[in-house]
């Protein structure tokens, strides 16, 4: 009988019920498209953020000053002083090595090149190597710096080749001034290179020459040594709780700490794996990075919340609707003797119904949408949460009755008389 | 007559009338917030990467090791802030160490980045150390630095996680003498380094460039095309999302307004029966819906401005001194499209009007 009654009162005035239907549709579809894309911005723009290039820097743990400008040492570097190469692919097994995106060991040296020193850095450009599990990664330049233009080629160094050519890459201010071209040969530590390609960034690397690392280490005869590792990590913003000093920090809290992806605790791990090396922030990269990526994300969050007050208020508004306007039928059926719990109970199914029908064709839409915006923008579909579905559906059921309480009891507590005449 | 009529229609159905401009409100308001945030969006993104420092970088080309310091001059013609480095090797207790010189008033908008414990900023006789610097020689604040031809007092201790950690950081003119670099009309630097606009930025590279034959102007690819890309994405992320909410919402007035006349057959079917022409009954609806649409736009359109207002002031404190992120232009758009969309849907729906015979509809079927 009960759900013969709301079957009926669905079925009898079909045109409205759709009305209310996909009113309640539109105020989701908007809601979980914001949500969508709200919850996996953050995500997407730290990518597109790494294309600054590392913001973490791994040195082995100096007894000496550096006194290096522009890549040329002053001072012979101790050669007791390095991290081992074979140690460095660690730094892909520690606690977030998801969110590292990408290492590149290099190795320092400067060579004699038309009469001036010239920084020479023997580094991976895509190196492949198998991770503790097993699964094939990569490293190198090319993982940390994203997009630099290569005029010719990118030297191959896939795998460890110690009878590699010898190949080189200019900096294009090197090239410039020595006036080479991809295909030219130049003699550098007494041996010829071939110049596979020529980059331009804008930064300090215009004046490097980069070489195969084994390369570099045979020649000037420092075998399975490395000065230094970029990492590119993907972090969280610092936050008040980031700056507190680890060692001061409660068991408790030690724990949050390790197991956020902050820039801090990602150095702190990577110099657990090699402790023979000290990892350091870049703050120019990592500090702004974190502002840009805060001010994103409250951006949306709010943007968000003022979409879900709206679509909430819309859903609620329809609901408080549809009851207004069915007073009469309130009324009639506490004439013909229907307890105030019963009529309550018909008309709270039919709205939750509605606005469960609404719900789900919402979400569907705003899936869509928030797919379609990801897409359009990122070139990948947004990864949404699997429970965004759910949830927005049951905010959508919950904000109908909330629409509806409120004139269904004003109905209610009305004298059936009053309003079956007609008045207020 | 008319008005009187109008008048009476909507004093007769306050509640659900309210109820309806809540609805047509809410959505004006998302429309207005939305849309003023997306209006300068692209202005407040592009202060968030000034922290990321300079975007170009002037550097010695072919055989010279300096840039003339005019270039610093040049630059500041070309509104963008510009700072000149040098670096050089000193002594410290017959140790060497690198000694870079700078402009701080100047340079200190494109180090935001460093984290100083102490002052950003040295006068003659003062200099700021990095802290691998501090930790090696086991240095302090306010200490007397042994820096071999200009002993100077520690002010501040910046940590980067770039070379300035391991450098001292002088004025200018200190380092200039130290390096033996001329002074005067000839005055030089080993680099500038200059932050221009992101939207001005090739434009200032390629004028410098011309200006400076002798230098080596360089445009920070990482920097400028991060930056580039992601003002790009946030800006279309908001642009899309903002057409699909005006979109639906869009929609949601549509039918709003069509409700409310097909709600009202029966008053229809009166009219017609008392004698009113269908177009005198659809130019009441009209103007009904009309005088709604405006009541509820002008009234989100207040509520949307507080909203970017409030979010501009939440997100982006810093430039609020700037205008406070609300954009007036949006009333006509949003007020136009609601105008429009409640005249084209009271039309649509109004199209019954001739289609119902007062017979029928007062009979209750």
């Amino acid at each position: 009988m009960f759900f013969r009654f709301v079957s009926q009162s669905i079925r009898r005035s079909p045109r409205r019920k759709t009305m209310t239907v996909a009113a309640v549709a539109m105020g989701t579809a908007v809601a979980t498209a914001m949500l969508g894309v709200m919850l996996d911005i953050g995500d997407r723009v730290n990518r597109e953020l790494r294309s600054l290039g590392a913001n973490l820097m791994v040195t082995p743990k100096a007894r000496s000053l550096p006194v290096e400008i522009g890549g040329i040492s002053y001072r012979p570097v101790s050669t007791q002083d390095y991290i081992p190469e074979d140690q460095i692919q660690k730094i892909k097994s520690t606690f977030w090595q998801l969110n590292i995106t990408g290492f590149a060991p290099s190795l320092k040296a400067s060579a004699s090149l038309d009469g001036r020193n010239v920084p020479v850095e023997g580094v991976w450009f895509l190196r492949r190597f198998r991770g503790a599990d097993g699964s094939l990664l990569e490293a190198g330049l090319r993982t940390v710096n994203g997009e630099w233009k290569v005029d010719g080629r990118w030297i191959d160094d896939r795998d460890r080749n110690d009878t590699a050519p010898f190949e080189a890459m200019l900096g294009g201010a090197v090239a410039r001034r020595i006036g080479a071209k991809p295909g030219d040969t130049l003699q550098l530590f007494g041996q010829p290179f071939t110049v596979a390609g020529i980059v331009s960034t804008g930064g300090e690397e215009e004046d490097r020459i980069f070489v195969r690392l084994e390369v570099l280490q045979r020649l000037v005869n420092r075998p399975g040594q490395v000065d230094a590792v970029q990492v590119g990590a993907l972090t969280k913003p610092e936050d008040e709780f980031a700056r507190k000093d680890p060692t001061k920090m409660t068991p408790k809290e030690y724990d949050r700490w390790y197991c956020t992806p902050y820039i801090s605790s990602i150095a702190h791990q990577i110099e657990e794996v090699l402790p023979m090396a000290v990892a350091r922030p870049i703050w120019r990269v990592a500090d702004n990075e974190g502002k840009v990526l805060g001010k994103i994300r409250g951006l949306m969050l709010l943007i968000t919340l003022a979409a879900l007050a709206s679509a909430g208020l819309t859903v609620w508004s329809v609901m408080a609707t549809t009851v207004l306007e069915r007073r009469g039928e309130i009324a009639i059926m506490q004439a013909t003797g229907a307890g105030n719990g019963l009529v309550a109970a018909l008309f709270s199914t039919e709205v939750a119904l509605e606005g469960a029908a609404g719900g789900l064709i919402g979400s569907w839409v705003g899936l869509l949408m928030a797919g379609w915006v990801g897409r359009a923008v990122f070139q990948t579909s947004l990864e949404t949460p699997a429970m965004l579905g759910p949830v927005v559906v049951g905010a959508a059921v919950l904000a109908s009755i909330a629409g509806a309480a409120q004139p269904l009891r004003r109905a209610l507590m009305l004298e059936p008389a009053v309003t079956l005449r007609g008045g207020e | 007559m008319f008005w009187k009529f109008v008048l009476r229609a909507v004093q007769f159905r306050k509640r659900r009338l309210a109820l309806a401009f809540a609805a047509l409100a809410v959505s004006a308001t998302l429309a207005t917030a939305l849309f003023s945030v997306y209006s300068d969006i692209e202005r407040k993104m592009r202060v968030q990467f000034r922290g990321f420092g300079a975007n170009i970088v002037i550097a010695p080309s072919g055989g010279a090791q300096t840039v003339p310091l005019a270039a610093v001059a040049l630059a500041e013609k070309q509104g963008a802030v510009a700072a000149p480095f040098i670096y050089t090797v000193g002594r410290v207790e017959s140790e060497p160490i690198v000694v870079a010189g700078t402009d701080f008033r100047r340079a200190g908008p494109l180090t935001n980045y460093w984290r100083v414990d102490g002052a950003r900023a040295a006068a003659l006789g003062e200099c700021l150390v990095g802290n691998n610097v501090a930790a090696h020689f086991r240095l302090k604040l306010a200490q007397k630095l042994e820096l071999e031809g200009a002993p100077c007092t520690i002010r501040g201790i910046v940590s980067s996680g770039g070379a300035e950690d391991a450098q001292v950081i002088v004025p200018f003119d200190i380092a200039a003498q130290l390096a033996g670099l001329p002074r005067g009309d000839n005055a030089a630097a080993s680099l500038v380094q200059v932050r221009a606009d992101g939207e001005r930025l090739a434009s200032v590279q390629a004028a410098l460039a011309r200006q400076l034959p002798g230098a080596d102007v360089r445009l920070l690819h990482a920097v400028a095309e991060t930056e580039a890309n992601v003002v790009l994405k946030i800006r279309s992320t908001l642009f899309l999302l903002t057409v699909l909410i005006l979109a639906i919402t869009t929609l949601c007035v549509s039918s709003n307004f069509s409700a409310l006349v097909l709600e009202r057959s029966k008053e229809i079917g009166i009219l017609k029966a008392i004698g009113a022409a269908e177009k005198k009954i659809a130019a009441l609806f009209l103007s009904e819906s009309l005088i709604l649409g405006i009541a509820s736009s002008a009234a989100g359109y207040g509520a949307g401005l507080l909203v970017a207002w409030w979010i501009g002031r939440q997100i982006f404190p810093e430039s609020a001194a700037a205008g406070v992120g609300v954009n007036y232009g949006v009333f006509l758009p949003v007020t136009g499209v609601t105008l429009a969309m409640a005249a084209v849907a009271t039309l649509a729906a109004a199209a019954r009007i001739w289609r119902i015979r007062p017979a029928v509809i007062l009979r209750g079927e």
